[in-house]
């Protein structure tokens, strides 16, 4: 249990460089899921933090080769699995 | 034959229909280049091909995806050509599966299999094509390698196709497409199954086509119909999501038979470029020092230059060339006065610029064709938040530097409509090419020394006023409605030269055009304004028509600086199209080239007057072609009157500031 605790975490959190396992994206908003979706990124695919912009900019992820960015907020409200 | 031509966004559609048709539209390397749809002849001469918007899905989620949604339901098309990235296959595919879904005979064209190799994936096209039960063609739309290929296809291919390939959506679904079937009773062509999948997914278009036939009780049932069902089968997830992941998983099936992984070439270039490009610290001051650097190619270092010796070319050897032909034919003093006070003034003063705005939009076409644009929409996304806007209106932004037109079309890929309005309305105020003229002029004319910053100046006020003014819209006339932002980062592309020049030469072409038609004829109608007068013909300028039309403006403008009657008739001409500002200059105060002009200018404006007059011309209302471009994209006569006053009232508050300030300054 105590090591669930550690490698769950929001996409907001993360790094540049870490990877993770889409948890649910279900807490982002209808918008922005049906995006995530539509460019292959649902829950169970590996994301990597690309970069991630200063004063609270968007980040950059990248999945199976494609890189998308999203809005700092919309990432907080993504669950994933570090690995 | 009319084929479709359907696909994910920023996989090549239009490289390809450019290819087959012969055409040269507009190809950019990010999503959402393509807004509207376009009509080609194939090679064969007798088919149509039709290039479409690229969509993800049939189900759109804004407005302006639902073109292809409604292209869908309600135009007839006899094939459907889709194009897929081969780099990006899994995502491509859920769109090809609603194409399936359809029925309609289709044409695979496979593309960016150079990009799929180099990335160390393989397809089998002949697995592929097995799976799904449709031909599928490899091709390089960039190159037109396999395009020929694929055309002969296109040609063979007009039966009914023999689709293999269905997805396993379970029987609850299969179950609502019989009883959908049971009740259309065959009142419509498309097919039931696709109708059913599309409208479970809750697809509004097709529940709006549904509702020709059946009552919306109905269809509400039906929906609970399936969702119950699912629940009773223990699917945990919504109707949407469960559909997603069905079809996912047959997804897995086709690519587990037709591709296959090799190891990749190390780092991707792309992700090199990245790290320096979108870079925490240094991704902005990059973009500034891009733009720089574009900027001082353009006015100083090369463009200035070129555009001096063309001037030298046209008042000198051309203009000498003309009048030893006009004597030789003996032309009359009218026909004299008209061709070189009047066309070579007023033409030729504007395609002096020429050099200058091939490099702008040289520039222009290298930003769109890296995929560079949709970095700097990122970058840019925080700073355009604070505005009320989101990254994405960057990039309407950045095309409307060339021309505001095509910048105002390209607002339509900004998903939210009150920002893709907010983006429409504010576009305008981007210095387009039309512009530079008019600076290059005034510039030249009073800050010699430094004439590049006093430009740059310019562009950015341009943008600080746009950027201050979205925000002010977004809090008081375009209220509500969050504000959201993905955007899809394509892999960079290295530009080739020969697609470099025809993307600059397409956009540059309309400036030569503009020149040769609309500013020849407004040429000889100022001129002959200028001729004319109450008192007959070839009076003195001051006493002609234009004199008199100007004159009605000159009070308005004295408070600003340049209260002349010269500044009011290029001003009004100036709405017409920006270059005329510029035509009508040279014509008024008609002398034998640009230096000279420049010396008679000061006699008429001082700097600060000249620094007032460009801050005018930046901000004053946009051009005729503009303004029709507003109407047509927001399809409001009050927003195209709301854009014109707005910034009839902007561009003289500035003005005001800085021409009353800069006196009180003592500037002046
Ligand atoms: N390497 C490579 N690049 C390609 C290929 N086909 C197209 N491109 C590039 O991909 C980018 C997008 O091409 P477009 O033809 O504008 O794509 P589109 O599908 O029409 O895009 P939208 O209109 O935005 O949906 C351009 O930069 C092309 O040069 C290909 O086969 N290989
Ligand atoms: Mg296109």
């Amino acid at each position: 249990m105590m090591t669930i605790e550690k490698v769950m975490a929001m996409l907001g959190e993360m790094k540049k460089g870490e990877k993770a396992l889409i948890k649910s994206i279900s807490g982002a908003d209808r918008f922005v899921r049906r995006r995530l979706l539509d460019l292959g990124i649902a829950e169970g695919a590996e994301v990597c933090i690309k970069c991630v912009l200063p004063f609270g900019g968007p980040v950059m992820l990248e999945s199976c080769g494609q890189c998308v960015g999203i809005r700092r907020r919309e990432a907080f409200r993504i669950e994933v699995e570090r690995v | 034959m009319d084929i479709a031509l359907i696909g994910n966004p920023n996989t090549g559609k239009t490289s390809l229909f450019n290819n087959l048709t012969g055409s040269y539209e507009y190809v950019g390397n990010w999503s959402g280049v393509t807004v509207e749809k376009k009509v080609g002849i194939l090679k064969n001469q007798r088919d149509q091909l039709i290039d479409l918007p690229g969509v993800y899905t049939l189900n759109p989620l804004s407005k302006d995806e639902g073109v292809v949604t409604i292209f869908f339901l309600n135009e007839p098309f006899d094939m459907l050509l889709n194009i897929l990235d081969a780099s990006q296959l899994r995502r491509n595919l859920h769109l090809t599966i609603q194409l399936l879904e359809f029925g309609a005979p289709i044409v695979i064209g496979l593309n960016m299999v150079d990009v799929a190799g180099n990335r160390g994936i393989k397809i089998d096209s002949r697995n592929l094509s097995a799976c799904l039960g449709v031909p599928v063609v490899p091709v390089v739309a960039r190159t037109g390698k396999g395009c020929d290929s694929l055309a002969e296809m296109i040609s063979a291919e007009a039966g009914q196709p023999d689709i293999a390939f269905e997805v396993d959506y379970g029987p609850a679904v299969e179950k609502a497409t019989a009883a959908l079937k049971e009740k259309l009773a065959g009142r419509t062509k498309i097919p039931a199954r696709w109708l059913a999948i599309q409208f479970l997914e809750g697809n509004q278009y097709v529940r709006e086509f549904l509702l020709n036939f059946i009552g919306g009780s109905e269809l509400n049932e039906l929906l609970e119909f399936v969702e119950t069902q699912l629940k009773t089968d223990g699917v945990k997830e919504t109707l949407e999501q469960y559909m997603y992941r069905k079809r996912s998983e047959a997804i897995e099936t086709v690519v587990a038979r037709s591709m296959v992984r090799t190891e990749g070439a190390g780092t991707p270039l792309s992700e090199k470029i990245d790290r320096i490009a979108t870079n925490k610290i240094l991704g902005i001051p990059l973009f500034l020092l891009l733009m720089y650097l574009m900027f001082m190619l353009t006015f100083d270092w090369l463009g200035f230059p070129l555009s001096d010796a063309l001037d030298a070319v046209i008042t000198g050897p051309v203009t000498d060339w003309i009048s030893a032909g006009l004597a030789a034919v003996g032309a009359s003093e009218f026909i004299n006065a008209l061709i070189l006070d009047g066309i070579v003034a007023g033409v030729g003063g504007v395609l002096v610029f020429v050099p200058q705005i091939f490099i702008l939009f040289f520039f222009i076409s290298l930003l769109e064709d890296s995929g560079y644009m949709a970095r700097v929409a990122l970058v840019m996304d925080r700073v355009m938040e604070a505005a009320g806007l989101n990254g994405k209106a960057f990039i309407p932004m950045m095309i409307g530097f060339g021309c505001n037109v095509p910048g105002i079309m390209a607002a339509r890929t900004i998903e939210t409509p009150k920002e893709r309005l907010l983006t429409i309305l504010l576009t305008p105020l981007m210095s387009c090419s039309a512009r530079l003229p008019v600076y290059a002029l005034f510039a030249g004319a009073f800050f010699a020394g430094d004439k590049a910053l006093i430009v740059l100046s310019l562009y950015v006020l341009g943008i600080v006023v746009a950027l201050i003014l979205a925000k002010i819209f977004s809090i008081t006339v375009l209220k509500g409605e969050t504000s959201l932002f993905v955007i899809e980062l394509p892999p960079y592309r290295v530009p080739q030269i020969q697609a470099l020049w025809r993307s600059t030469w397409e956009k540059g072409k309309g400036f030569v055009k503009k020149a040769g038609t609309f500013i020849f004829a407004g040429s000889v109608l100022i001129w002959l304004l200028s001729y004319a007068g109450p008192g007959g013909l070839k009076v003195p300028m001051d006493d002609s028509y234009l004199a008199m039309i100007g004159g009605i403006f000159a009070p308005i403008f004295a408070p600003i600086g340049f209260g002349t009657w010269q500044a009011g008739a290029s001003l009004l001409t100036g709405f017409l199209a920006k270059e005329s500002i510029i035509s009508t200059m040279n014509i008024i105060y008609f002398v034998p080239d640009e230096a000279t002009l420049q010396g008679l200018l000061s006699q008429h404006f001082t700097p600060l007057a000249a620094y007032s007059f460009m801050v005018f011309i930046l901000l004053y209302v946009p051009c005729l072609a503009t303004a029709a471009t507003i109407y047509k994209e927001t399809g409001s006569r009050r927003w195209t009157a709301f854009s014109i006053g707005y910034a009839l009232l902007i561009a003289y508050l500035l003005s005001f500031i800085v021409y009353q300030g800069g006196k009180l300054a003592g500037w002046a």
